[in-house]
């Protein structure tokens, strides 16, 4: 039996997917223990799991470090990596929005020139550029994204809201949905055609989990 | 240690490399058989200019975004690019010298292309490419040479675990002439057919007001890898002409591989799509383990050389060394590089009686480095 490597979103995601393998016939003991180790093997199945940050699993996917990885499709959307994206795993809901507070929903009709903060630069500036025809003077922050109105940094943002109770918090609203996101599974090119049999099994068993 | 202001100066760009010693000699050695091997079937050098005109790796030719290129200006105001790839400037050049020339045309060529990717990647801004080009024949013979010779060449330099995925771009656009999709709706589908998003493409053709049999058979697109037999079903089941007549010509393709007793490196792929208009008929990825990446491309494009004002098939397809070697090394696979050179040293006395047996072994074709003797 082919190896196979699979990269994991470390976090909340890991622990769905997990579950969602392990009820498709694929499972990790080795993961269960409490370890501070980063892979994982089920030698008689011939799987390796490694657990590593959002953004970077499809660089792992890409340059074939790993032959499968999971992870949201906020991230494939900001990566853009080169990678088969073969399933919607249906977890990890939540929206890509423009959010701000009440007062910039005017600075959005038109084609004005906007200040928007955000953790997906890419996504923001393809939304603002392609669909919305709206100079964008883009500003990259690392986290906390909702701070960038309230200090007077940006007009509005672009982030992913769950349910929206931060945004609340920092009197800001929802004002437009770019796209919906959730976990997806992505396949090395190489690894579809060279280990095909195997993935092709996987993804049918996990399809057929995912619909059960 | 040397002046250390002077050492800023060691790095190359990112993505550029040095190759020396060993690992130049092993490129050396690989570009070399692969060129032998094109030569065995009569392709013939050639070689173009390491830039051009903007013009000739435009978007309408060349498969290159142009934010991608690397673009400056001579003296008159023209953009030049450094070429990304050889296909443009061999169909330009085949267009330029032999305008109404109808015979066969078989040429091959080496040399770096550089494309100006984002940094922190691990691309490379400088690669080396080999590939080969047959213009004025669009018989499936002509595709299954091409076939022939990239698997051939493969063979040639020690990998034998590699597989050839062929596909058929006008398969996809049969399908499409027969459900009656628009431009826009036919692009997107081709980007998730291409890139295996099954779900992605469901959602896109539930949205279609498409018969349920035709939309069945996209779905089929993404998870198909045929052999004969399958073939022959997807040919009976073909909605139109245009995807039967796709199916027949890769079962044609097939049987002359058989006769050259390859197939066995070939498997289907009817998702295989590009998203150039480039190519026109079927198109091909060799693929090995070790790497991340296709180690060659290729295709058919019989509209390409048109964009020059002739009007003349073509396929061609493209070796990416770096990742090729990239590949022969984690197989620890490929040619016997030629071991380094003999050091003979030297003193003021016997420097003549070692000249002189030195260059007798030199014309016995030995490797003799000469070197003065350390005091």
């Amino acid at each position: 039996m082919e190896e196979l490597t699979i990269a994991l979103t470390k976090g909340r995601l890991a622990d769905k997917t997990m579950e969602l393998f392990t009820k498709a016939g694929f499972s990790c003991e080795e993961m269960k223990e409490d370890t501070r180790r980063l892979i994982f093997h089920n030698k008689e199945q011939n799987l390796n799991f490694f657990l590593s940050k959002g953004p970077d699993v499809p660089t792992y996917v890409e340059r074939g470090a790993a032959d499968i990885g999971v992870v949201g499709s906020d991230i494939i959307l900001e990566e853009k990596r080169r990678a088969y994206e073969v399933l919607d795993l249906g977890f990890g809901r939540c929206r890509m929005c423009v959010a701000g507070p009440e007062s910039a929903r005017e600075r959005l009709q038109h084609h004005e020139m906007i200040r928007v903060a955000s953790k997906y630069p890419n996504i923001a500036r393809d939304y603002f550029y392609h669909e919305k025809h709206q100079t964008v003077d883009i500003i990259k922050l690392n986290g906390s994204v909702e701070l960038g109105p309230v200090v007077g940094l940006s007009d509005v943002i672009v982030d992913i809201v769950e349910t929206g109770s931060t945004l609340r918090a920092n009197g800001l609203d929802v004002l437009e949905t770019v796209c919906d996101i959730s976990a997806r599974m992505i396949v090395n090119q190489v690894s579809m055609q060279m280990k095909q049999e195997r993935i092709r099994e996987l993804i049918l068993a996990v399809r057929k989990a995912l619909e059960s | 240690m040397g002046d250390r202001s002077r050492q800023e100066l060691l790095h190359t760009p990112e993505g550029l490399w040095d190759h020396y010693g060993a690992d130049c000699a092993q490129y050396e050695t690989v570009t070399q058989m692969i060129g032998e091997t094109m030569h065995r079937y009569g392709y013939e050098d050639i070689k173009t200019p390491t830039f051009e005109f903007f013009d000739v790796f435009s978007r309408e030719i060349g498969t290159t975004p142009s934010r991608e290129l690397y673009k400056f200006f001579d003296k008159e105001g023209n953009t030049l690019v450094l070429r990304p790839d050889f296909t443009p400037s061999v169909a330009r050049c085949a267009a330029k010298y032999f305008m109404d020339d109808t015979a066969p045309l078989k040429l091959c060529y080496e040399g770096s292309a550089f494309t100006n990717t984002s940094n922190l990647q691990g691309k490379l801004k400088e690669s080396t490419q080999m590939g080969a080009e047959y213009i004025n024949d669009d018989s499936a013979q002509a595709d299954a040479e091409m076939l022939a010779l990239l698997i051939e060449a493969l063979l040639g330099v020690g990998l034998d675990q590699f597989q050839i995925t062929v596909g058929n771009m006008e398969y996809f656009k049969g399908v499409c002439d027969a459900a009656g999709l628009d431009e826009e709706t036919e692009g997107e589908l081709r980007d998730y057919v291409s890139g295996k998003n099954y779900f992605a493409a469901e959602n896109l053709l539930k949205k279609q007001t498409i018969d349920a049999g035709l939309a069945e058979q996209f779905l089929q697109l993404t998870s198909l890898a045929g052999n004969d037999r399958d073939l022959e079903k997807l040919e009976e089941n073909a909605p139109n002409e245009r995807a039967a007549a796709a199916i027949r010509r890769l079962m044609e393709v097939y049987g002359i591989l058989k006769l050259y007793g390859y197939e066995k490196y070939i498997s289907f792929d009817l998702a295989l799509l590009s998203r150039y208009r480039y190519y026109t008929g079927i198109l091909f990825k060799a693929y090995t383990y070790g790497v991340g990446d296709q180690v060659a491309t290729g295709g058919r494009y019989d509209t390409l050389l048109s964009q020059f004002g002739k009007n003349a098939p073509a396929i061609g397809f493209m070796f990416q060394i770096d990742t090729l070697i990239e590949a022969m090394r984690t197989q620890n696979v490929g040619p016997l590089v030629s071991p380094a050179p003999e050091i003979v040293t030297y003193t003021k006395d016997d420097f003549k009686s070692k000249l002189v047996k030195v260059q007798k072994a030199r014309q016995a074709g030995r490797h003799i480095a000469l070197v003065p003797e350390k005091e």
